[in-house]
């Protein structure tokens, strides 16, 4: 980041920004995660990815997760889903602790992971079929998360004759469909090509403001996360450990404009310097000077 | 890439490392694959200058003191043909000798006999010639008119051309024999020895390789020869062959990919059971052949038992692969939509590994083929291997040929035919092609799931 522009501190917030964070916190708590740790048993003994960590989130909050590779970001959301293994702490969803994965916790990962032998429509059926649910009613309820998402005229297509972002979004329904108390998405939009990827946040966003769902989002590209975000939980690696639990100081309702306002700046900046520390690494030092070339510095 | 350019479309070259061919190129080199072993076989067979070690003889004789007895039709290698050419010219002058002796005139009958002998020597040019069919060559006047008509010069061999030598023998014997009587009567016959046929042949290669025509008229004929009631006709033997080769593999996929499924899905039953079917499959089925037969003694059940053994462990342990194979993100996406267990099985496991366990079975019908022939060796020899053994023995190569090409026709063809039904049946897949919405697939997914196919898809997706 450049310095020559003064950008305000990134805990200076506008009026209406802190009334919507106290707001905020006065709404139930959703996800209450207690001293919540993960290592692994390997050869060499054992190797704590997570060390004990607590925060928690609110409902209708939108969390993201950062940090460096190997911070154990995908490790904590994929132990909240149930799909991993608590090696010490609790967490408590709606005051319930639950045990296992479950309908309640809805999952997006990046690789799609949509059922490729079933159509759109099926696939987002899934869900309220193995709940219990039959009947035309399934199909129509089914019908309206598509909707939701955009793809009414996909349904009765099979993934494979999807893009990346109309799996993704069909994924989003598939999860939705179900209402979860919680969405964890691990880094989503990852494999999609940037321009995609952006529309995909809009259409996050949108989706978001319009269902009751409180969303957890693992990412490693900053402007995504401050883009997104109510708050932003920042991780470091080895052992992974909470660094800040970052307010966003950006207003809301967001839009691709705000990306060079100066509040987006200066969380950016902040979160560049946690993830990004100034310390000398073997990467950031300067390159030896030696020409291969004779003909002069036109390339300047 | 060096693209050649002819009449403005752009062709693929021939050689490109790890690159495609096009549609028609493909097609071209697969059929090649066929044609050129064809043809090699053809070039082989039918250019007498390439290999023909042998001489396949067209005019036997007997050698008078050897009792080896070579008939029409036999081989004989090209370095003894000539000896035993020599035999026959040197019986001959002992024969010419005796007559001027005369010692032989006062054995009228024996004359006669070996006379008779060599008058019937000529029945073998005589059905190659079409002058006389199989049965008719069995009647000696018939025979005797052949001599007459050679002689005469009324006859002339098309296929099987008699030499001078040979012409010459036949005025020589026939100016005796229609002194004796015009017609056949066996005491009519010249009490003069007559003289030998010298044997003549036409090179050839070795008996086990025989010409491309060869096989196939001789398959015609197996195939649409009448059995007589109380033995199987080729159709019946080809039955019974797809009986004991189908059965037994639906055996071993009946019980073997249930096993398998468990095993790829749960590690408590892959590692009760895989050590032992991963030890059991190095165990060749034939070393059983005995056992089996002993305990489901005779007729089929040895044999179906035996291609069982030889699939069935194989299968099971290719099924459980194919299951671990199964993205196990698909298996996490679906337990946080709440799928547990059996549904898991049922709605994500089963239709999730179809597409891939259906080649698996295609691959191990392929199997199931190779133990056909042992398997119908075992107990009482039964269906096309009772016929290919018989044959083979016989040294009745060209009757082999037809039911190894056949057996291997038969694994090759319903391959091909399952493999282009895949994409029907799999129209989710990513080699199916587009817009293919299968209604065998659907049924077939039906039957696994019928929850998620009840509302059939159609095929309008636009």
């Amino acid at each position: 980041m450049s310095s020559s522009i003064e950008l305000p501190s990134y805990k200076e917030q506008s009026e209406d920004v802190r009334t919507r964070f106290a707001e905020l916190y006065q709404r139930p708590i959703k996800l209450e995660v207690e001293g919540l740790s993960k290592s692994f048993t390997t050869a060499k003994g054992s190797v704590e990815v997570l060390s004990p960590i607590s925060f928690n989130v609110h409902r209708r909050e939108f969390v993201s997760v950062i940090g460096p590779s190997g911070c154990g970001k995908s490790t904590l959301i994929r132990m909240l889903a149930g799909l991993e293994t608590l090696s010490s702490g609790t967490f408590l969803l709606d005051g319930q602790e639950p045990s296992g994965p479950g309908a309640d916790r809805g999952m997006v990962f990046q690789g799609y992971t949509l059922f490729p032998w079933l159509s759109v429509k099926k696939n987002v059926m899934f869900g309220l079929e193995v709940n219990g649910k039959s009947g035309a009613a399934v199909e129509q309820e089914a019908m309206q998360w598509i909707e939701l998402v955009g793809l009414t005229h996909a349904a009765d297509k099979y993934p494979r004759e999807l893009s990346g972002g109309m799996k993704q979004r069909v994924a989003i329904a598939r999860s939705l469909a179900n209402q979860p108390q919680i969405l964890f998405m691990d880094e989503p939009f990852g494999a999609l090509d940037p321009h995609t990827r952006c529309q995909m946040q809009a259409h996050l966003l949108q989706i978001w403001r319009n269902v009751d769902v409180t969303i957890m989002f693992v990412t490693h590209d900053l402007d995504e996360a401050i883009y997104l975000s109510d708050r932003i939980l920042v991780l470091k690696a080895n052992p992974g450990e909470i660094l800040e639990y970052v307010e966003v100081p950006v207003p809301r309702p967001r839009t691709p404009e705000q990306l060079l306002s100066p509040e987006f700046l200066a969380i950016k900046q902040r979160l560049e310097e946690l993830i990004h520390p100034k310390e000398p690494e073997r990467d950031d030092e300067p390159l030896p000077n030696i020409r291969m070339t004779g003909i002069g510095d036109e390339v300047e | 890439m060096t693209n050649g350019k002819k009449n403005g479309k752009v062709t693929s070259p021939w050689f490109a490392i790890r690159k495609d061919l096009d549609a028609r190129q493909r097609l071209t080199l697969s059929c090649l694959s066929f044609i050129l072993p064809l043809v090699a076989w053809a070039f082989v067979s039918y250019s007498p200058f390439i290999w023909h070690p042998d001489v396949k003889l067209h005019i036997s004789a007997d050698r008078s003191d050897v009792t080896t007895v070579y008939t029409a039709g036999d081989h004989l290698s090209k370095t003894y043909f000539p000896e035993f050419v020599a035999a026959i010219r040197s019986d001959n002058l002992e024969i010419l000798a005796s007559r001027e002796s005369g010692d032989a005139e006062s054995r009228g009958s024996s004359v006669r006999r070996a006379n008779l002998k060599i008058m019937r020597h000529i029945s073998d040019a005589a059905i190659a010639n079409d002058w006389l069919t199989r049965v008719e060559a069995k009647e000696d006047d018939l025979l005797y008119g052949v001599w007459r008509d050679v002689a005469e010069g009324k006859l002339s061999g098309k296929k099987v051309k008699f030499s001078e030598e040979n012409l010459a023998i036949i005025n020589r014997n026939w100016e005796l024999m229609s002194a004796s009587s015009p017609t056949f009567s066996s005491r009519d016959l010249p009490e003069i020895p007559l003289e030998k046929l010298v044997p003549q042949g036409v090179s050839a290669n070795p008996v086990y390789l025989p010409a491309p025509h060869e096989v196939v008229i001789k398959g015609l004929q197996d195939f649409t020869f009448e059995s007589e009631s109380d033995k199987p006709s080729m159709f019946d033997r080809y039955k019974h062959s797809l009986k004991i080769v189908f059965l037994g593999f639906l055996l071993a996929a009946v019980v073997g990919v249930p096993l398998g499924v468990l095993c790829g899905t749960f590690d408590f039953f892959s590692k009760l059971f895989e050590p032992f079917v991963d030890f059991f499959r190095y165990m060749p089925a034939p070393a059983f052949s005995t056992l089996l037969v002993a305990v489901f003694l005779a007729h089929d059940a040895p044999k179906i038992a035996l291609v069982f053994v030889g699939t069935f462990f194989q299968l099971v342990l290719v099924v459980a692969n194919t299951t671990r194979q199964l993205d196990r993100s698909l298996l996490e996406a679906a337990q946080t939509l709440g799928a547990k267990n059996i549904t898991l099985i049922r709605r994500v496991i089963l239709p999730g590994i179809t597409p891939n366990l259906y080649n698996d079975m295609r691959i191990l019908l392929g199997w199931a083929w190779t133990w056909l022939v042992i398997a119908e060796l075992i107990g009482v020899k039964s269906g096309l291997t009772e016929f290919l053994e018989t044959q083979g023995r016989w040294r009745n190569f060209d009757s082999v040929f037809p039911i190894i090409i056949l057996i291997g026709m038969s694994g090759f063809v319903t391959d091909q035919f399952l493999s282009s039904l895949r994409k029907y049946l799999f129209p989710w897949t990513p080699d199916a092609a587009e817009k293919k919405h299968g209604f065998i697939g659907r049924f077939f997914l039906w039957l696994v799931d019928p929850k998620a196919y009840s509302t059939p898809l159609n095929g309008k997706a636009k």
